[in-house]
Order: structure tokens, then C-alpha cells, then sequence
């Protein structure tokens, strides 16, 4: 399912919001790309079009303004974003391994700190910080691979289970001692873009943008170089691709390091828009599992898409629901796509 | 991996396993109240609350004993840590202070000890907690912050006729649901804490010239946040307050969403229940939005009172308002407490520090007016207590029946400078209200 890689139309769609709204645009909307402007006025002149045809007579039910409307959309979109780019490394390193990886919050948690603690010690902005962790967690993920995961490798799939638990244990307590519980957050007032009325907080941004940036950059690793050819090979068929002699093994550790840097890159990037805690690698990796599951396992497309669905049901959910309604919807979808297509909506396709 | 026949086996091995994630996952949320801040929750309704008649722990009858052990219920490891840690100090500052002064005087001067433990702002560990308390010999107890822990600490108390003082734990329920016998709680509950914003800020702003008609509520959704939104749907209504959103906030989230809907309704005053964390991100996303309602205000808001989270939050707070137990800001007792308490813990002395450090006052006031260290008799001197020298921002107080403290009171704050300061009732006022 790894070689089955293309940008779908979501992404393509988020894509054209996120270029649309290019970081180093200036805040007032004059400035603003046309091409933003429109996209942004086109979600608004929908909003508008439904107003107008009379949905709250017909539904009882009362539409935001297309302001309040294209506002929502874009947080969806960013939200979605954030959380394809969590279930990225998790969806990776289950693809090939078959671990159910429950230190992915945990090593998402050490990134946070990590660039906390490097844009503290360095007094260099955070996004230098980035890079620094996703390298430190790449070396921690071969490290945790190498230490508890490679002896038990074959063992029935409970045993990796665990043991990954245990590692968010201990990982968790001990950012928990070294850093306390209280809230942190990096003091960076990266503002907004205003288009139309529309604010695109600029941290999510920057998130969103890695993200893509970071899906694009693994693709081409895996499609283009051998030691991709050869990880897609090893989650094809194990067995086989120790035949025709793949190290298998090391491909193992390589690619817990990538999930684990993959992971290192969401933690790292949360802090741009969001404080954070030791708990909050936890709360994240509950969707990420169900967006994996609904984009379908090993496909990297499908965490993009199911994270935008959740980003969506989420947003939109939280906003006319009330309470958390919205996170009863997210499980029903997830049931919903179980009884439907239990692979996945982009996973288990014939020509893997 | 898609055509590999082990591919189902597989694809149901990880639904199964993000299944038993997200039970662990809502437990741990459950236990922890999400990772940060500390009340909420209304947690188990308990059994039965027999009477614990026999009261077969302290040391009763013939000689005074020389010591009397009062047993502190807090989280002193996991994500509450932080302020559990120092509500902790607290009582053992209060009981430090009294053995200075010469111990319990109808005692004959028997020393005050503390003993703690950890109940890591897990439900399950509240009652496991207590009891182990009990069995050290701990003649009444106090505790545990977190709502749900308290409110199982509470339940194995009462079946051991041991009295519990509850320090900080807002949620209704913990007193209302079973007719405790050996439970109190020196502090506002959570529908007190909504009549006192509501009718606090309404006049305040109100006698001051200015406006307020409608309010927006920002809540965190969990049952200590449900409580006060259920609270202020009755008492803002009847102080001419119309609720024109309600928005509910999960710890984790950021609070974009949130502000949009608030933006939308476009509310004279936004009203912030949540915890440090829940604020913050309020704030953020109101910065994110460029939106600024013409009151923010905090109803049981930790991060309103606490200097560190204000100065994090900076000009979009200066001017909003707070209500929350309090320090009495009028006492000069109060302000040598927590001097000694920043000098001999090297840490802050915020609103549940100092709640607790009163709820440890009720308690070296009713072992003073039992004269004795069997919890009968202690739990027959609160029942009866009035203590009217204590350092919180309130009234005397006294029980109620259910256990509530009768003149509880939460005061307005406003922030001023970056420092919240009392600006409602009048007599417990440090300051004159700012617009």
C-alpha cells in the first residue's frame, strides 16, 4: 500500500489553501494572492448561495454567515492537516512492521520538549529547533527498536503491544519529572493572515505546511531511492524480501526511526500553535488511530484524508453539535467505515 | 501489505488494539481529567454512607494524646502534581504554625502531625488513599482537588466514621448526591461560584455605568465544567444576562473553533471555565481571530489567579474579570501566610493553596474545640463549628446539614497590571473596579 502513493483530490485541495495562503504574505488583505482571496470569497459565496435558498426555513436549521462559514472551513482543513501528519509515522511504521505503535504520543511529547529545550538553550527560533528533534527522535526510534522491540519482533503481536506501552510509560514520566505538568508554550506570536474577513492563524500554517512538505519528502523516499524500494518491499512480503536479501531486520530499525522522526516532526510542529503538556501526545494519538483506520492502514494518502474527515467532523461538529457530540460522529464514521470498506478508504486497492 | 491474506488478520489485530488505545486512552482521560488543571468531574456516587458509629481510630478517653494526625489526600505525582504538591505544603504549613504556637491547646499542647498521600488525581486511587490514611491513624482527613477523587475519598471516609474537609473540589455533586455525614467543604461549590459571578459582575459593571446584557460561555467539558455552565444558565438569566453561546472546550484541542462561534454570537461578555491550559488557548485563539468581546471573564478559573498564566496571557486579559475562592486580600494574618509559605516552600501561594490552608484551619479549629482525637468527636465539633479567624476571602464559616460551608463566598477579581486583584463584595475589596 506504500507504493500506492498519489496526492488525492483533499490534498490537493488543501494544498491549494495552504499555497493560497502563502506565510510570508502581509496580514492586510489587499495584499493578499487573488488566487486566496477567491478561494477563500468562493467558500463564502457558497455559504451564501445555501442562505439563500432558504436551508434555515427548510431545515430549522440556522447557517453562519459565509464569513463565520469559509472560518470554519479553513480551520477544518488545518486541523485535518495536524492530524494526518500524526498518523503519518504510525501508519508507516504499522505498514511494514505490523507494530501497533502506542509510543507515538509519547515520542511526539519528547519532541515538544525537545524543541523547548532547544530554542531555550540556543536562543534560535523554534523552526530551527524542528529539524534538531526530528533527527533526536530518529535516534531514539532506532534506539527504543534496537533495545526492546527487535528482541520480541516475532512474537505474537501483544508482546510489541506492551512493550510499546511500556516505552510511553516511561517516556511520559520521565518528561513528567524532568519538565513537571503544567502547560508550556514557546511565547511565538506568529499572528494571522486576514483574508475577507477569513484569519489563518500562521502557526497552523506552518504546520500544515510541513505536513505536505513532509508527506512529499517521504514519498519521494520510498518511490525513489533503493532503501525505499527496499522498506516497501519488506511491507509487501517479509519473508520475501528477505529471499532476494534485504536486511530486514535493519530495514526494521530504519523504519521505527523514520515513524519515530515522522512522529518527531508532528510533536515538533504542535508548539507553533498550541500549548502543551506531557498528556497531550496521548490526546492526539486516539484520532490518529482512527484516521489510520479510516484512511486505511499503510497508506500514506489515506492518513491525509482521514485526518482532513476528522478535522471536518471535528470542527464543524464542535461548532453546531454542542458539547462533544462531535466525537460520538468521528466513531460512528469509524464504524460506519469498518462495515463498509473495512480496508480503508484508500487501503487494500488490487494493484498493490 | 493490502493482498497478503495475513493483511485481515492484521487490519483486525489494529482495530482491536486502537480499541483497547482508546479505552486506555478515555481511562487515563477519565483519571486525570485530561491531563491538566485540577477540579471537575461529579465521579462515583458512592454506596451507602453507613454512620460509622464506632470511630475506633485516635485516642480517646484518659490521658491527652500527644499528638493528633491529620491525614492530606492530594496528588503528589502525575499531571495534578504541581499544585497538588503545595496544596500539600499547605496543610502541613497550617499544622507546622500550630505546633509553633504552642499545639492544641486543650490537648495540653499535643502536636499536630501530618501524614500524605498520593492519590495521583486518580479516581480509583481516592478511596484507596484514604483508607490507607485511616489505618496510619489519621484521626480526620482533607483532600484531594480533583472532584472524582474526592468524591470516592469522601465515600470511604464516611464508612469508616473518619470526618474529611474537603480542600479544593468544586463539583456539586460530591456532597449532593448521598447524604454524607462526615464530609465538609470550606469552599463554594460550583452553583455558589455561579451565583457569585453572576450577581457580582452584573452589579459591578453595572453600578460602574457600563453594560452587560448578554454573555457567551467557554466551558471545558467535563462534569466540573458542566457544573458551573448549569449553574450560570440559571443565575445569568436571572441577573438580566442573556446566554447567547455556549461553546464547550476538550483539553488537548485548541480553542479556534470555539472563538469562531463566539465571534458569531458576538456576546457583550465571554465566560472561561476551564483550567490553565484551556484559558491560554482561549486566549491564543482570540489573538489568532483579532477578537476582543468587551468583558472576558473567568468563572472557577484557575489560570485568572494565577500570576505566572496571566503574565503568559498578557494585555488581552488586563481588565477581565475572575471569580474564585480567594485569599483575604483585607487581612494582614493572610499576608504573613503566605509570606511564610514562599519563603519556607519557595513556591506560589495561589487561590488553591490558600482554600486548602483555610479547609486545614477548620480543621485544627474543630480537634482545638473537640479536645480530642477521636474522630467522633472531631466530626461532632465540625458539625457544630463556627471559625470565624481563617484567612480566606469569606464569612465565618459554618456547615450546613449536606456537609457546604453556609456563608461560602467567591469574590470578584479584576485584573489589573497583570495581578488579580478583589474588587467585589465591598468588604473584602482591595481595590476599586477599572473600565
Amino acid at each position: 500500500m506504500l507504493s500506492s502513493f498519489l496526492p488525492d483530490a483533499c490534498c490537493r485541495e488543501a494544498a491549494a489553501v495552504a499555497l493560497a495562503s502563502a506565510p510570508d504574505v502581509p496580514a492586510s488583505a489587499p495584499d493578499v494572492p487573488a488566487s486566496a482571496a477567491d478561494a477563500l470569497g468562493g467558500l463564502a459565496a457558497l455559504a451564501g448561495a445555501f442562505d439563500a435558498l432558504g436551508t434555515q426555513a427548510v431545515l430549522g436549521v440556522s447557517l453562519p454567515s459565509p464569513t463565520i462559514f469559509a472560518q470554519y472551513f479553513v480551520f477544518a482543513v488545518l486541523l485535518g492537516g495536524i492530524y494526518g501528519l500524526v498518523a503519518l509515522g504510525l501508519t508507516m511504521i504499522f505498514g511494514v512492521m505490523d507494530v501497533i505503535n502506542f509510543a507515538h504520543g509519547a515520542l511526539m511529547v519528547v519532541a515538544m520538549y525537545a524543541v523547548l529545550v532547544f530554542s531555550d538553550a540556543t536562543g534560535l527560533s523554534p523552526f530551527f529547533a524542528i529539524p534538531f528533534a526530528v533527527l533526536l527522535l530518529f535516534v531514539v526510534g532506532v534506539l527504543i527498536y534496537r533495545s526492546t522491540i527487535a528482541p520480541i519482533i516475532d512474537a505474537p503481536q501483544e508482546n510489541q503491544l506492551i512493550v510499546t506501552f511500556g516505552v510511553l510509560l516511561i517516556l511520559i514520566s520521565a518528561v513528567e519529572m524532568v519538565f513537571g505538568s503544567d502547560p508550556q508554550q514557546l511565547g511565538l506570536d506568529l499572528g494571522s493572515l486576514e483574508i475577507s474577513g477569513v484569519f489563518v492563524p500562521q502557526g497552523q500554517l506552518y504546520a500544515l505546511v510541513i505536513a505536505l512538505v513532509a508527506l512529499a519528502g517521504t514519498w519521494l523516499f520510498l518511490q525513489r531511492t533503493m532503501l525505499g524500494r527496499a522498506i516497501r518491499g519488506t511491507a509487501d512480503n517479509r519473508d520475501g524480501a528477505q529471499y532476494v536479501g534485504i536486511d530486514v531486520p535493519r530495514i526494521d530499525a530504519l523504519t521505527f526511526g523514520i515513524g519515530a522522526a515522522l512522529a518527531g516532526l508532528a510533536g515538533g510542529v504542535i508548539p507553533l500553535f498550541q500549548s502543551f503538556t506531557p498528556a497531550l501526545g496521548d490526546q492526539y494519538l486516539i484520532n490518529a488511530f482512527v484516521v489510520v483506520v479510516l484512511g486505511g492502514l499503510g497508506s500514506f494518502p489515506g492518513a491525509f484524508v482521514g485526518g482532513l474527515i476528522i478535522g471536518f467532523i471535528q470542527v464543524f461538529g464542535s461548532a453546531y453539535l454542542g458539547g462533544s457530540t462531535y466525537q460520538i460522529v468521528i466513531f460512528l464514521a469509524f464504524i460506519l467505515v469498518l462495515l463498509v470498506k473495512p480496508e480503508g478508504l484508500l487501503g487494500g486497492s488490487a494493484d498493490e | 501489505m493490502g493482498e497478503n491474506p495475513a493483511d485481515s488478520v492484521s487490519r483486525r489485530s489494529f482495530v482491536k488494539y486502537s480499541g483497547a488505545a482508546g479505552v486506555t486512552g478515555a481511562l487515563a482521560g477519565c483519571s486525570s481529567n485530561g491531563g491538566d488543571g485540577g477540579d471537575g468531574g461529579d465521579g462515583s456516587d458512592g454506596s451507602d454512607g453507613s454512620d460509622g458509629s464506632d470511630g475506633s481510630d485516635g485516642s480517646d478517653g484518659g490521658d491527652a494524646p500527644d499528638e493528633v494526625i491529620i491525614g492530606s489526600n492530594h496528588p503528589l505525582s502525575g499531571a495534578l502534581s504541581n499544585t497538588g504538591e503545595r496544596m500539600d505544603e499547605a496543610v502541613r504549613l497550617a499544622a507546622m504554625m500550630k505546633n509553633e504556637s504552642g499545639g492544641i491547646e486543650s490537648l495540653d499542647g499535643a502536636e499536630l502531625s501530618v501524614i500524605s498521600g498520593d492519590n495521583e488525581g486518580a479516581q480509583e486511587l481516592g478511596g484507596e488513599v484514604a483508607q490507607e490514611l485511616i489505618d496510619d491513624g489519621a484521626s480526620v482527613l482533607t483532600g484531594c482537588y480533583s472532584s472524582p477523587v474526592t468524591s470516592a475519598a469522601t465515600r470511604t471516609s464516611e464508612n469508616a466514621g473518619v470526618p474529611f474537609v474537603i480542600s479544593v473540589s468544586v463539583a456539586n455533586s460530591i456532597l449532593r448526591e448521598t447524604q454524607l455525614n462526615y464530609a465538609y467543604r470550606p469552599q463554594p461549590p460550583a452553583d455558589q461560584m455561579a451565583i457569585d459571578h453572576a450577581r457580582l459582575l452584573a452589579d459591578t459593571i453595572r453600578n460602574a455605568g457600563e453594560e452587560i446584557e448578554t454573555a457567551g460561555l467557554f466551558y471545558i467539558d467535563i462534569s466540573f465544567g458542566q457544573s458551573i455552565r448549569d449553574a450560570l444558565r440559571e443565575e445569568l438569566p436571572a441577573n438580566d444576562i442573556e446566554i447567547v453561546a455556549e461553546t464547550a472546550y476538550e483539553p488537548g484541542d485548541t480553542a479556534d473553533t470555539q472563538v469562531t462561534s463566539l465571534r458569531d454570537a458576538d456576546p457583550d461578555a465571554v465566560i472561561a471555565t476551564t483550567y490553565r491550559s484551556g484559558t491560554i488557548e482561549l486566549v491564543n485563539a482570540m489573538d489568532n481571530q483579532d477578537y476582543r468581546p468587551d468583558y472576558l471573564t473567568g468563572c472557577s478559573n484557575a489560570a485568572m489567579n494565577d500570576i505566572s498564566a496571566l503574565e503568559e496571557m498578557g494585555d488581552t486579559v488586563e481588565g477581565g474579570f475572575a471569580t474564585n475562592f480567594a485569599l483575604d486580600p483585607t487581612s494582614d494574618r493572610a499576608g504573613e501566610v503566605r509570606s511564610r509559605f514562599e519563603s519556607e516552600f519557595d513556591s506560589g501561594f495561589d487561590a488553591n493553596v490558600a482554600m486548602t490552608y483555610a479547609a486545614t484551619e477548620v480543621i485544627i479549629a474543630a480537634i482545638e474545640e473537640a479536645g480530642s482525637a477521636d474522630p467522633e468527636d472531631i466530626n461532632d465539633a465540625l458539625g457544630a463549628i463556627t471559625v470565624e479567624d481563617h484567612i480566606a476571602a469569606m464569612p465565618p464559616i459554618t456547615f450546613a446539614d449536606n456537609g457546604e460551608n453556609e456563608n461560602a463566598l467567591a469574590p470578584l477579581f479584576q485584573i489589573q497590571d497583570l495581578e488579580d486583584r478583589v474588587v467585589a463584595p465591598e468588604e473584602f475589596a482591595e481595590t476599586d473596579v477599572q473600565f
